[in-house]
């Protein structure tokens, strides 16, 4: 209850301080929103030319796009501006400040920053998604939208974790960067990539090591039925992993700071 | 012309302090192949050309392409003069005894030269590794025109930057204008797909535009395609180098007293 006055107080704070610059409010969803706009005109033009890449035709590939689209709005929507500073503020010893708050600072972080201007991606994603099912012509059924929605949440909250792991390393380094520039070098690889175009080494990579391949996959092929017992355990696996490996990497850091000077 | 040149051995030099980024923007190319190598990958698996391209002749356009978008780094002068107008600094600029737009091609120069080495053995690296039958261009003039082409397009995005730089005069804050600017360049640049895969209709737009020769032309001249192209490509390029360098000028005149030495 607590934690959730302090949200509502942080989410009143950001659009206050938002409102300031107008054209800055939406600028995340135009820049975003042309990102994906572009990766639907890239595939548009590839199956212009072949009908089926591996076992995805178009529908499923817009279908993919929108879904990773979708998991990205919530992210820009939720917490990117927040966690996006982890590093920054351990750097600058700006982490002191939220050290002697009395709520939790990786929860103040996280939402902190929300950002509203991002919410018209969410609509946006949705009409990709819906797009690409009726491109595709996927029969639903209550089962494959619960298994999508089920895998949607879990990638979500993958796509946290990870981002959350790879700015701790801020903890124990003087910059980040390089972490970074991985983070960027995966997601914009597997943002044009549906994680069944990988196989041997790079699978072990993208699947399990930097698991941006099965992101926007795993809930796709829930949604069309691709989805095996193995990987949907893999999926989950997964998820609990990165999600033990983020609390022990933050707690650790957590203890290893010691103010500007870390 | 001694002033620029050494601006540009200045730059060139500062490049050495940062070692590490040189390595690691170096290995991080290998996202692009790889993309190309996995897609196409799987696509060719079951047809032998697409677009006219072979496989090879497929990753032979994105070890190229990739080499010439990497060379590309004048995004950081709208960046660059952006934030000096907003926190008032452009005057750390505007008292050198050098023009500012030739400062920055020539600072654009140094770091090219710096990094044109390591993207080539970067490149060569990504063919040895990933087994690419390398398809090159026989042809002298397609070669020369390819280069040539190349060169240009780098300048000219120098000048789009510059231009899109200086804009902030006028509209104060062009940050989102600016990603959303890199966003659609890496489309119609071709440095994602080759254009060749978009309908003949709307390549024949692009044609009109400077971007089709930023780095998709250059990028087929050099893997011996489309030579028929080349002369028209360099006058269509050269034209839009003249007509954004009258842009900028008048922008400049327009819009410089604007400028107050204080911030927004």
């Amino acid at each position: 209850m607590k934690n959730f006055r302090v949200w509502k107080a942080l989410l009143k704070i950001r659009f206050q301080n938002l409102m300031m610059f107008r054209l800055g409010f939406w600028g995340p969803f135009f820049v975003d929103g042309s990102l994906f706009l572009i990766q639907l005109a890239i595939f548009d033009a590839i199956y212009a030319n072949v009908e089926r890449i591996g076992s995805w035709g178009r529908g499923e590939m817009i279908l993919y796009i929108g879904t990773f689209s979708l998991i990205n709005a919530v992210n820009m929507v939720v917490y990117f501006f927040g966690v996006n500073g982890i590093a920054g503020k351990i750097r600058s010893g700006e982490m002191d400040l939220y050290l002697t708050k009395p709520v939790s600072p990786l929860f103040r972080l996280t939402f902190e920053c929300m950002n509203p201007g991002s919410l018209p991606l969410l609509l946006f994603s949705a009409g990709i998604i819906g797009y690409g099912i009726r491109t595709a012509g996927i029969r639903m059924s209550a089962e494959r939208i619960l298994v999508y929605l089920f895998y949607l949440v879990l990638m979500i909250v993958l796509y946290y974790e990870m981002e959350v792991l790879l700015r701790s390393v801020a903890f124990y380094l003087v910059s980040n960067a390089r972490m970074e520039q991985l983070e960027e070098a995966g997601l914009n690889l597997c943002m044009n990539l549906p994680g069944i175009a990988f196989y041997g080494i790079y699978k072990v990579v993208f699947y399990g090591i930097l698991p941006y391949g099965i992101m926007a996959t795993l809930p796709v092929q829930g949604l069309i039925g691709e989805l095996s017992p193995g990987m949907a355990a893999h999926g989950a696996g997964i998820v609990c992993t990165f999600g033990g490996i983020t609390a022990l990497a933050w707690k650790k850091g957590m203890r290893h700071y010691n103010s500007a000077s870390s | 012309m001694r002033k620029y040149r050494e601006v540009m051995r200045v730059y060139l030099k500062a490049q050495l302090a940062w070692r590490a980024d040189v390595v690691f923007s170096m290995i991080f190319t290998v996202s692009k192949i790889l993309f190309a190598w996995l897609l196409w990958g799987m696509i060719f698996r079951e047809r032998d050309l697409v677009a006219d391209l072979t496989f090879h002749g497929m990753l032979s356009y994105y070890i190229v392409s990739s080499f010439l978008s990497q060379l590309e780094m004048a995004g950081g002068i709208s960046g660059e003069i952006s934030a000096r107008i907003r926190n008032g600094t452009l005057s750390n600029y505007m008292v050198l005894p050098v023009n500012m737009e030739g400062y920055f091609t020539a600072m654009e120069a140094g770091v090219v030269l710096f990094y044109l080495s390591f993207d080539l053995l970067a490149a060569a690296v990504w063919v040895f590794v990933f087994r690419i039958r390398f398809v090159f261009a026989h042809s002298g003039t397609a070669l020369i025109c390819g280069l040539l082409m190349a060169v240009m397009g780098l300048f000219f995005m120098v000048q789009l930057n510059f231009f899109l730089g200086i804009l902030t005069l006028k509209y104060e804050e062009i940050s989102t204008f600016l990603m959303i600017k890199d966003n659609l360049a890496a489309l119609v640049t071709g440095s994602l797909v080759p254009l060749s895969l978009f309908p003949e209709g709307l390549v024949a737009v692009m044609r009109l535009l400077p971007f089709y020769y930023v780095t998709y032309l250059p990028s087929m001249l050099l893997i011996g395609r489309c030579e028929d192209e080349a002369a028209r490509g360099l006058l269509v390029l050269g034209g839009w180098c003249v007509l954004m360098q009258g842009v900028i000028l008048a922008t400049w005149r327009k819009y410089r007293t604007k400028y107050d030495g204080v911030g927004i």
